[in-house]
């Protein structure tokens, strides 16, 4: 199937070139997925996604854009590709657009990163049904005041390839699926706290077994069971592994190309220096057999590498891609993360807790945001308070705010227990001296 | 459905999808053609250097039977198709098939997206000299400003809407946007803001007053930021500016009042109707009818009229916003809230536009009220936790209140509080009601849509602001 999907992704690119394009990055893409859903006994949504698409990259004249649709008849492609060309000749000219220089895509890893499982589809709907029927029984065994319990179970397939007129080729297939259960609890007046879990994983003996969502979700709905307010002050925080990915999407996000180059970052002339505590060491790592974010090339058609972007707090690299390279006049250092590799510590989260003695756990961070350009963040926040090294009584309605790059330089330890649900992979985090304001 | 007939829409494709649909015996069934065509044309370093062209085209076909759904979309169409997507759809049910409907009627549909000038006859050399000015404006107006990206954007969505009862609604939705982005720097210190502004409607929406405002905001907001610093942390009185404070009903009360959260019993507000949850100042309403407003819909996205939906009304609960699963399961009318992204999801109750009616109060009256507060000015997003009630929105720019005047300039500080407890600590509305004319995106359940807001000056006399002491 992926060399239909080539030979359709050459064939636009022959099309576009056909009407004027000078180059052209063109993909092709197709996906299948069937969701199910489960709710207080019975089966609430079925849902089936089938999707294809076309996207290309036209380099015109010195002149560039991206078009994508969804409509593949030969006919109505042939004319959005046309259409595609018209416009970008009426654009003003951008002397930095280009294909990648080839060379780029040399050395692709030799490696099967084993991201298709082989049994996919061997849980058909029936077992998939079965599987969040029994995710809901096992939630119901507890006696916790419980309102209601949805449980799901996703399943996707997808395929898409890649051609650049100057060589790049590349096709890929993969699939993965997801379980997960949310429980909603009686509390105290009208509030209804909710507590989730899921698993996530290309392959389907990777999902995590039920009786560890159905802890999970419940456990995040207990903690906010009674929740009180919290004294506003300075206190030690341990932010749960799934929350963390909040705190590190601000430290990244200043490092990209666009942000270095339109002056929207606070680590902007920090290559090779101390930005954070020396605990942090973050790598990328493209390689990871069946790794949620694993990729043998990049966006721009690199051929990906294990690389350090942090490491003992020193900033090892910024993340710009061939175009914005071209326009600040450096060399593309690739644009994309994958999975992140971390240097874990050696406690768990409850052994964080313990060593922590009197703090803050942050279970959950809601809303806020941050300012990448000066480094400020404000989050809603809900946990629980840690007394005696252990979690205490549950604590909702509070903030975190401060600068990021002060709150990363205060990261005191990193847990053995990385989140592999997600690419960034993030394991629990302490944090000292951290603003908390509370009603 | 004439719209549609190139891509081989006809009444006897339509009679099919539902005749498959209806094929294990569902309560009713409904086909959702969509054909959108979006372009985004960036104007960076001085430069209209970047376009985006985008076509999207496909049918989406629900069965429900009680409250359960089955969902299944075809992204070609073509009979067999439709067919197949239709007959997975059907699983859901398991009886006796049902007929298909004999004959479709067409509903007749207001016009609410004013247009003069519609995307599809206005070339791209016509949208690029937009993006100039507004670079040219900002850069004007102060040394201080480094960079400017600006972004204009815009789509018109055709969509088909049949239903097993042989109902027809079809709708043309415009939409354009614009969005100035700057950097300005002052000394050593850098600060980035923006300004946005979206519509329902064509090309006349980007007037040359609107580029003025536009840009102006813009820069001013940048600019504000040089003078400001995080707000104090801790509880304290905050007064929410008129207009886009509205977010604050959005998150703090609207997620919470959409009928399927309360039908499954999950939102703090699941057993509150007909009873009262804020002062009798306090009068909100979701609505669909606005004209050219980005929350505006003409016909929701299965076929019920948008409406002007009474939430509250003088502090009393009246209603859920309901699609058409929630209102037949409270034995109640549809309130034109049912809503999607695209044909690839199932419609929910989602807001349109949603706001506070003006109260009695002066607005100076309410600054001068506050001995030391927070007054919250424009913002970036917000986010809330249905069955807790816990909702937070971020203040970009604001002043805080020492004395009843505002004095120093804050920025970048988020707010966390408790729907239902700030609806009842709401406790003076001014009269100087405001809509917002920003591109707000509403997200839920992993669905976008185009929501707006509007809000008079209002006082909540408690809530945690996320500052740094």
């Amino acid at each position: 199937m992926s060399d239909k999907l080539l030979e359709m992704a050459y064939a636009a690119a022959k099309q576009a070139q056909g009407h004027g394009a000078d180059e052209a990055k063109v993909g092709v893409s197709r996906a299948r997925g069937v969701d199910l859903e489960w709710r207080d006994g019975r089966l609430e949504q079925v849902m089936e996604r089938t999707r294809s698409s076309l996207s290309a990259e036209l380099y015109v004249e010195g002149r560039y854009s991206v078009i994508s649709t969804n409509d593949l008849r030969p006919e109505a492609l042939d004319a959005f590709l046309a259409e595609g060309v018209r416009m970008t000749r009426l654009l003003e000219p951008d002397p930095h657009r280009g294909l990648p220089d080839p060379k780029r895509y040399e050395g692709r890893a030799a490696l099967d990163l084993q991201l298709a499982d082989p049994n996919h589809g061997a849980k058909d709907s029936a077992a998939r049904k079965q599987q969040i029927e029994a995710l809901e029984a096992l939630i119901r065994e507890s006696s916790l005041p419980i309102i209601s319990v949805s449980t799901s179970a996703t399943d996707n397939r997808s395929e898409s390839a890649r051609v650049h007129t100057n060589g790049f080729e590349g096709a890929r297939q993969s699939t993965s699926s997801a379980l997960s259960a949310m429980v909603t609890l009686k509390d105290q007046g009208d509030r209804r706290p909710m507590g989730w879990d899921y698993t996530y994983q290309r392959f389907d003996e990777d999902l995590q077994p039920l009786s560890k969502l159905a802890a999970k979700a419940l456990h995040r709905a207990a903690n906010q069971l009674g929740a009180g307010a919290l004294a506003t002050g300075q206190y030690t925080i341990g932010v749960n592994r799934d929350a963390v990915g909040r705190l590190l999407g601000a430290l990244l996000g200043p490092l990209f190309g666009p942000a270095l180059q339109q002056q929207q970052s606070l680590w902007d002339g920090k290559l090779g220096a101390q930005i954070v505590s020396p605990l942090l060491s973050l790598y990328d790592d493209p390689h990871r057999p069946r790794g949620l974010g694993a990729a043998l090339w990049d966006d721009d058609g690199f051929a990906t590498r294990r690389r350090p972007i942090i490491e003992r707090g020193v900033l090892s690299t910024y993340l710009i891609d061939d175009y914005y390279a071209r326009k600040m006049g450096v060399a593309p250092t690739g644009a994309d993360l994958h999975d992140l590799d971390w240097a874990y510590g050696d406690k768990d989260a409850a052994g964080l807790i313990k060593e922590i003695g009197e703090g803050v756990w942050i279970d959950r961070f809601l809303g806020g945001n941050h300012n990448s350009t000066t480094g400020e963040i404000s989050l809603g926040a809900a946990g629980r308070m840690i007394r005696g090294g252990a979690l205490a009584e549950p604590i909702a309605e509070f903030n975190l705010a401060g600068h990021f790059g002060e709150l990363w330089s205060a990261l005191v330890a990193v847990g053995d227990d990385p989140d592999i649900n997600r690419s960034e992979r993030c394991p629990t985090c302490v944090f000292e001296g951290v603003q908390l304001s509370g009603g | 459905m004439n719209y549609f007939e190139p891509f081989g829409v006809d009444e006897a494709l339509l009679k099919l999808g539902l005749e498959r649909a209806l094929s294990r015996g569902a309560d009713w069934a409904e086909l959702f053609f969509e054909h959108r065509v979006s372009q985004q044309v960036g104007l960076e370093d001085g430069a209209v250097d970047r376009a985006y062209l985008g076509v999207t085209l496909g049918v989406g076909v629900r069965v429900v039977k009680g409250d359960q759904t089955g969902y299944a979309y075809s992204e070609e169409i073509s009979r067999a198709a439709l067919s197949a997507a239709a007959t997975t759809a059907a699983v859901i049910a398991d009886g006796p098939a049902r007929p298909a409907p004999i004959a479709f009627n067409a509903t007749p549909l207001p016009n609410r997206y004013p247009t003069a000038r519609p995307w599809a006859e206005v070339d791209l050399s016509e949208k690029m000299p937009i993006l100039q000015r507004l670079n040219e404006q900002a850069f004007a107006a102060d040394p201080r400003i480094a960079k400017v990206r600006v972004g204009l954007s815009h789509s018109q969505g055709a969509v088909l809407i049949v239903d097993s009862t042989g109902r027809v609604s079809f709708d043309l939705q415009p939409m354009g946007r614009l969005n100035i982005g700057c950097t300005a720097i002052d000394g050593a210190r850098r600060e980035s803001n923006g300004a946005n502004y979206a519509a329902r409607g064509g090309f006349e929406l980007f007037s040359p007053q609107r580029l003025e405002l536009l840009s102006s905001e813009a820069v001013e907001r940048t600019l504000f930021l040089f003078d400001a610093r995080p707000a104090p942390a801790g509880a304290m009185p905050i007064v929410l500016g008129a207009g886009a404070s509205g977010i604050l009903l959005h998150e703090a009360i609207g997620h919470g009042m959409e009928a399927d959260f309360n039908r499954k019993g999950v939102s703090v507000y699941s057993e509150q109707l007909n009873q009262r949850i804020a002062s009798e100042h306090i009068t909100i309403v979701d609505d669909g009818t606005r004209l050219g407003d980005r929350g505006a819909i003409n016909v929701d996205d299965e076929g019920a009229e948008g409406q002007r939906t009474t939430l509250v009304e003088q502090g009393i609960l009246r209603t859920y916003m309901h699609d058409r699963i929630s209102a037949e399961h409270y034995g109640v009318a549809p309130t034109g809230n049912g809503r999607r992204e695209s044909f690839r999801h199932p419609p929910l109750p989602r807001m349109r536009s949603t706001y506070m009616l003006p109260g009695p109060h002066d607005p100076a009256e309410i600054i001068a009220s506050v001995k030391r507060g927070v007054y919250a000015e424009t913002f970036t997003n917000g986010q809330v936790m249905i069955g807790a009630g816990d909702f937070t929105f971020y203040i970009k720019t604001g002043y805080l209140i020492e004395d009843g005047k505002l004095t120093q300039p804050i920025k970048d500080t988020n707010i966390i509080g408790n729907g239902p407890e700030v609806l009842r600590q709401t406790d003076m509305v001014g009269t100087d009601f405001k809509f917002d004319d920003g591109g707000w995106v509403c997200g839920k359940d992993g669905q976008s849509v185009p929501v707006s807001l509007g809000m008079p000056t209002v006082r909540v006399s408690s809530i945690t602001i996320g500052g740094v002491n």
